[in-house]
């Protein structure tokens, strides 16, 4: 961290703009889980790695099955989608929940860019961070999708 | 007709705003994946717009923003980001943008924009 940022600040910082990012974004309602410290590494089956740089360093992953995904698409856009176009969507998805995070965030006095969106399929596992928190979010008849902060 | 080129990373998004300009009767002449991608299709197809995301890999939309206002400086250019901090858009303002749409876009607000641009 460039300026003098504490990393319970960083985090809280970061929590609270995410939330309010997702809101934004996401037109469906949803319960936030209270965060949890995750202990091992991260195993994503399907989901998006969005890295944040400037003032925090650490990535954003969103992470679930591919249906969830795909009624999010289908509620904000009102088409069903699958394939590639899906792949393409859910990485969009974590720009834009990302990208309102950088915007909310910067009212808190700490200035972050993101990396464009890399989307993971198959059987990926992420280590290497020093600190890294799970927030399951739970969408109205839709289902889980689970965010995870992770911090350099 | 007027004629739009497209710039975004995701082929979702570039098919949103394809499907939004081609119902607002906008003829989409080019689709590019990055700025390097947008700067040579628009000089080869010489559209009446191009809209323009931010964050992408190869060059970033800022950049291709520069590039091609020096190239034609009555260019018009549309940046659409999922980033909406203020100092990012007065920074392509200044540079000569002539809106900036933040993700996630309404139908409304593209044609809003395009609109007022052409």
């Amino acid at each position: 961290m460039t300026k003098t940022i504490t990393k319970e600040k960083a985090i809280t910082d970061l929590l609270n703009s995410t939330y309010k990012s997702l809101k934004s974004v996401v037109p469906i309602n949803h319960e936030i889980a209270k965060p949890e410290l995750l202990e091992t590494s991260l195993k994503v089956q399907f989901g998006v790695l969005i890295g944040i740089t400037g003032d925090v360093v650490g990535k954003l992953v969103l992470s679930g099955d591919k249906s969830v995904f795909g009624s999010i698409g289908e509620t904000m856009y009102g088409m069903a989608l699958d394939g590639e176009i899906l792949a393409s969507f859910s990485g969009e998805l974590g720009n834009m929940i990302a990208g309102g995070l950088s915007t909310n965030i910067v009212d808190k006095g700490i200035n972050i860019d993101i990396t464009s969106p890399t989307i993971m399929q198959g059987d990926a596992t992420l280590s290497g961070y020093q600190t890294a928190l799970h927030v399951p979010v739970e969408f109205e008849n839709v289902g889980q999708k689970d965010i995870y902060l992770l911090l350099d | 007709m007027a004629t739009v080129l497209i710039t975004d990373d995701a082929a979702f998004m570039r098919m949103q705003l394809k499907d939004n300009l081609t119902k607002l009767g906008y003829e989409v002449v080019g689709e590019a994946e990055n700025g390097r991608d947008a700067v040579e299709q628009f000089q080869e197809l010489k559209p009446d717009l191009v809209t323009m995301d931010i964050t992408m890999p190869e060059m970033n939309g800022e950049e291709a923003l520069k590039e091609i206002k020096q190239l034609n400086s009555n260019a018009k250019i549309i940046m659409c980001s999922a980033m909406g901090q203020q100092s990012m858009v007065l920074d392509a303002i200044q540079a000569g943008a002539n809106d900036f749409i933040v993700k996630p876009f309404t139908p409304e607000r593209i044609e809003e924009a395009v609109k007022k641009v052409l």
